[in-house]
């Protein structure tokens, strides 16, 4: 390892090392070591999206009822080697009870065990009433922030469909405004809780 | 003076699509009856406690079941060798008795497992 390093490139090497900390570092660990262990954690998110019949038995819901159902499946989908997979690093992180978007974080290398398992949940259990429902996959992702990006764009998309179903005009200013509305730098948080808020409102009347 | 045999060496990366396993079950309280499809059906069982329903979906074919040694051989596609031989190793009870499957050979060719140095008799050298 000490070979690898003619003396013009350890500047830029301490140079990448700190402008972008990201960077995997086996390279640079040998002579770096006094900068630490830079590997990366690597995850993936699942991006999903809670398909009920009666849109008022998602207020019902919570992250645990999720996630002890996912344990549920996985146990009959995988075995003991699947639920062994899950209590390694598989967390869901978030679920919003209005437009039943659920996101599951999972390791690198045991993602793709837990999405199998996915399309075998028929319904949800939460204090002995059970909730029929399917998990609709949206997307993949690496960090919550390209799920955040996806998750815009895909309530952008919503949106637009559901101008098309508006039936009068004061609604359709309503989903003109949030749609012009949409953006990752202006909604952060609570504003992008507001937008999927509508999304919903628009779409009971 | 007869010439050399001469031999020919062929290497393959990946000989062979199957992999045979030859096993025996060992029971605690003796031999029992058992047939060809209870047998296969306690290893399916195993499988599925260990690998689940996905992951005991491959197939895997009982060749030869002998009744009175509890004695099998099976085979099982490359990818399902890992999977069926851990499931094997971790079996441990069968209708409420214990019980161990012992691997006694694994080749990729079924020839390999008709001879066994284990087996072997050295008779015929020694009396000469």
């Amino acid at each position: 390892m000490s070979t690898c390093h003619p003396a013009p490139f350890d500047q830029r090497g301490i140079l990448l090392a700190k402008r972008n900390p990201e960077v995997k570092c086996s390279v640079f660990k040998a002579s770096y070591a006094h900068v630490g262990n830079m590997v990366r954690f690597k995850s993936r998110y699942l991006l999903l999206e809670l398909c009920v019949s009666e849109r008022s038995s998602l207020q019902l819901l919570n992250e645990k009822a999720i996630s002890q159902t996912l344990k549920a499946a996985v146990n009959r989908a995988h075995g003991d080697y699947g639920t062994a997979h899950l209590n390694i690093g598989v967390l869901v992180k978030y679920l919003n009870a209005l437009t039943g978007v659920v996101f599951i974080r999972c390791r690198k290398w045991n993602y793709r065990l837990i999405w199998s398992a996915l399309p075998f949940i028929t319904c949800l259990e939460n204090r002995g009433q059970n909730v029929p429902c399917f998990f609709n996959c949206l997307h993949v992702g690496g960090t919550i922030r390209t799920c955040q990006k996806f998750l815009v764009k895909y309530n952008k998309q919503q949106l637009n469909r559901m101008l098309l179903d508006c039936k009068t005009d004061d609604e359709k200013q309503e989903v003109r405004r949030a749609i012009l509305s949409c953006s990752l730098d202006y909604l952060r948080g609570e504003e992008a809780h507001e937008d999927r808020s509508n999304d919903d409102d628009d779409e009971e009347i | 003076m007869e010439e050399p045999s001469k031999f020919e060496r062929y290497v393959y990366k990946n000989a062979s699509v199957y992999h045979y396993m030859k096993i025996s079950l060992v029971l605690e309280n003796g031999n029992r009856n058992i047939s060809s499809a209870e047998f296969k059906q306690l290893i399916i069982r195993g499988l599925k406690d260990l690998y689940g329903e996905i992951g005991a979906s491959f197939p895997f074919d009982l060749l030869k079941f002998d009744e009175n040694e509890l004695t099998a051989i099976l085979r099982v596609y490359n990818s399902g060798l890992v999977k069926l031989w851990s499931a094997l190793t971790l079996l441990g009870s069968y209708q409420n008795e214990a019980c161990a499957f012992r691997v006694t050979q694994v080749s990729p060719f079924l020839l390999a497992l008709s001879g066994n140095s284990r087996e072997l008799q050295f008779r015929d050298q020694l009396a000469s």
